[in-house]
């Protein structure tokens, strides 16, 4: 469940980032630049979290306790 | 220190097996609930200082009146009140459901942060300047799409939870999370209709025009009170309660018709809103009528709540933040009373547009939501970070007192000022002539200002007691682990 739930959300929010580039790129005023870029810097920080989180849960199944992400 | 809680039971025909809860999400949402918290009351604070004196707009656009204004209703209601049911409605559905939070840790984190980047993008958007006007609706279209889609995880999370319970049986609490859920979903979907001026802009421009507008925006506004601030509070009541109390609810049949009744009667009373408008007499009339019946369900889960205590009222004296959470169902109980009278046409010809408004709203939200918000809280630090119990209970008693009467000074001042304006507006002299000026009624409501502001002061201090209180509940050495896990 968590692999699958990391691999959709993932792709979710990557839509999302892109989404955020585009309104950034032909912003015509200035809260759609500011949300499409934090939209955009949403996203990076969000897929960085669920790449951690995978790692850790590998880390945890080799050593066989439970890992620490956020 | 361990994130999940292990309940090991077994049904009737299985064997005994462990459920591995997801406590992580509900500790970030209680942290979030409690952030909110002060942010939304130190706004509020500075909004009451601007209206008893204009310099603390301190002359920028971005921190004047109109701006600030909805930063402080979003923060009070969707931040603080948001978090702090998503923390409840995560914990509380795990554990009567015996099951894990479904969807995974990945889904559960994007509505996590999913929804806090929607507060804080919403509150810079208002800062900014850019708001559809309408209020508890400020955000533009491209927040609302955002919005939706953290929400329609939400649904997803927590109804499949529910459809994956161990529990033959679904407990009143998620019933009533439920109802938010959906009717939530409902009310932004149809209230936010609107067709953007390019995709690139923010401005837009709802689908619906005149009094059809104003009508889907009360529908929405009034069911905002209905479904975020009643039903979903009343979910957690229902839970939080009988586990501080340490007794079953008092009825549960009643639970049962009291969830149907309200959920019912509640969807029609908007129109309330809109007396005296160009909205027909009938609907007016159809909203004031679904406001008085309206009285029965509200009571009837006072009476539940109270009743409750039957046998346990003796922990009231022990357990401040027990105490807590009786205060907010008498204070539901009062605001569900006076929203009522206010909603009579006769009556609300005196209230409307007065700060009698303002203070019956804060009745709710500061001695319903916020109290019932706090009892939770104070339940649920120790349970979740595994601690003796709180820091220090003396600490809760000063919170108690101190907000209690923060609140006391809001409401009484705001009862006065706008009963003062309401009079002061329909004054007619001898000759026929409105007796005073708008401004002399201003004038007039001044110190009914600063006493508002105090209160304010004094609910803040509360909250930072509690802050203070939580944290140290968690580091401190003095409130030591447990050695057994947690039950349901």
């Amino acid at each position: 469940m968590e692999e699958v739930s990391s691999i959709v959300v993932g792709a979710l929010v990557l839509i999302l980032g892109v989404v955020g580039l585009v309104l950034a790129s032909g912003a015509l005023d200035s809260e759609i630049y500011v949300f499409g870029l934090s939209l955009a810097g949403f996203a990076v920080v969000f897929e960085i979290g669920l790449i951690r989180a995978h790692y850790d849960r590998k880390d945890a199944a080799r050593s066989g306790g439970a890992g620490h992400h956020v | 220190m361990s994130d999940v809680t292990m309940d090991t039971f077994a049904g009737a025909h299985a064997a005994p097996r462990a459920v591995v809860y997801n406590e992580k999400i509900v500790k970030k949402f209680i942290i979030a609930a409690m952030f909110w918290a002060i942010v939304a009351f130190l706004v509020g604070l500075v909004l009451a200082l601007q209206l008893s004196w204009p310099a603390f707009n301190l002359g920028f656009s971005f921190t004047n009146f109109g701006r600030l204004r909805p930063v402080h209703t979003s923060g009070a209601i969707f931040a603080f009140g948001g978090s702090a049911l998503f923390a409840t409605s995560f914990h509380i559905v795990q554990r009567t459901c015996r099951a894990r939070l479904f969807g995974g840790e990945a889904l559960h984190n994007f509505i996590f942060w999913g929804y806090q980047f929607f507060i804080v993008m919403a509150a810079l958007s208002y800062v900014m300047g850019y708001s559809q006007g309408q209020e508890y609706a400020e955000p533009e279209w491209h927040l609302d799409l955002f919005l939706t889609i953290v929400w329609v995880a939400y649904a997803i999370v927590f109804i499949g939870t529910v459809l994956m319970r161990e529990e033959e049986h679904i407990y009143v609490a998620n019933w009533f999370y439920m109802a938010f859920i959906l009717t939530i979903a409902v009310l932004h979907l149809v209230n936010n209709a609107a067709l953007p001026v390019s995709m690139y802009m923010a401005k837009s421009y709802s689908v619906y025009s005149g009094v059809q507008n104003a009508l889907i925006q009360w529908w929405y506004g009034h069911n905002a009170v209905g479904f975020f601030l009643t039903a979903a509070f009343l979910g957690m009541m229902y839970y939080i309660i009988p586990k501080q109390a340490g007794r079953p609810i008092y009825s549960y049949r009643l639970s049962v018709v009291h969830f149907w009744s309200l959920v019912f009667m509640y969807i029609w009373a908007g129109p309330h809103h809109l007396h005296y408008t160009a909205l027909p007499d009938w609907a007016q009339t159809l909203g004031m009528v679904f406001s008085v019946m309206l009285w029965m369900p509200s009571w009837g889960g006072m009476i539940n709540g109270l009743m409750t205590l039957s046998g346990a009222w003796d922990k009231l004296r022990t357990d401040p933040a027990l105490r807590f959470s009786v205060t907010a169902v008498g204070f539901y109980g009062m605001s569900t009373f006076e929203g009522p009278v206010m909603s009579i046409r006769s009556v609300n010809a005196l209230a409307h547009y007065t700060d009698w408004v303002v203070g019956h709203v804060h009745s709710g939200a500061l001695g319903w939501v916020a109290f019932i918000s706090f009892g939770a809280i104070y339940y649920l630090v120790p349970v979740l970070w595994k601690r003796s119990g709180l820091y220090s209970t003396r600490l809760v008693a000063w919170h108690y007192w101190v907000a209690t009467l923060g609140i006391v000074l809001y409401i009484t001042a705001l009862w006065v000022a706008g009963i003062m304006q309401g009079l002061m507006w329909r004054a007619y002299d001898q000759f026929g002539f409105l007796q005073y000026s708008f401004s002399e009624s201003v004038n007039a409501v001044h110190p009914y200002y600063v006493i508002r502001a105090l209160g304010g002061v004094f609910f803040l201090i509360g909250g930072l007691i509690m802050v203070y209180n939580l944290i140290m509940t968690v580091r401190s050495s003095t409130t030591e682990m447990r050695s057994s896990a947690a039950g349901a």
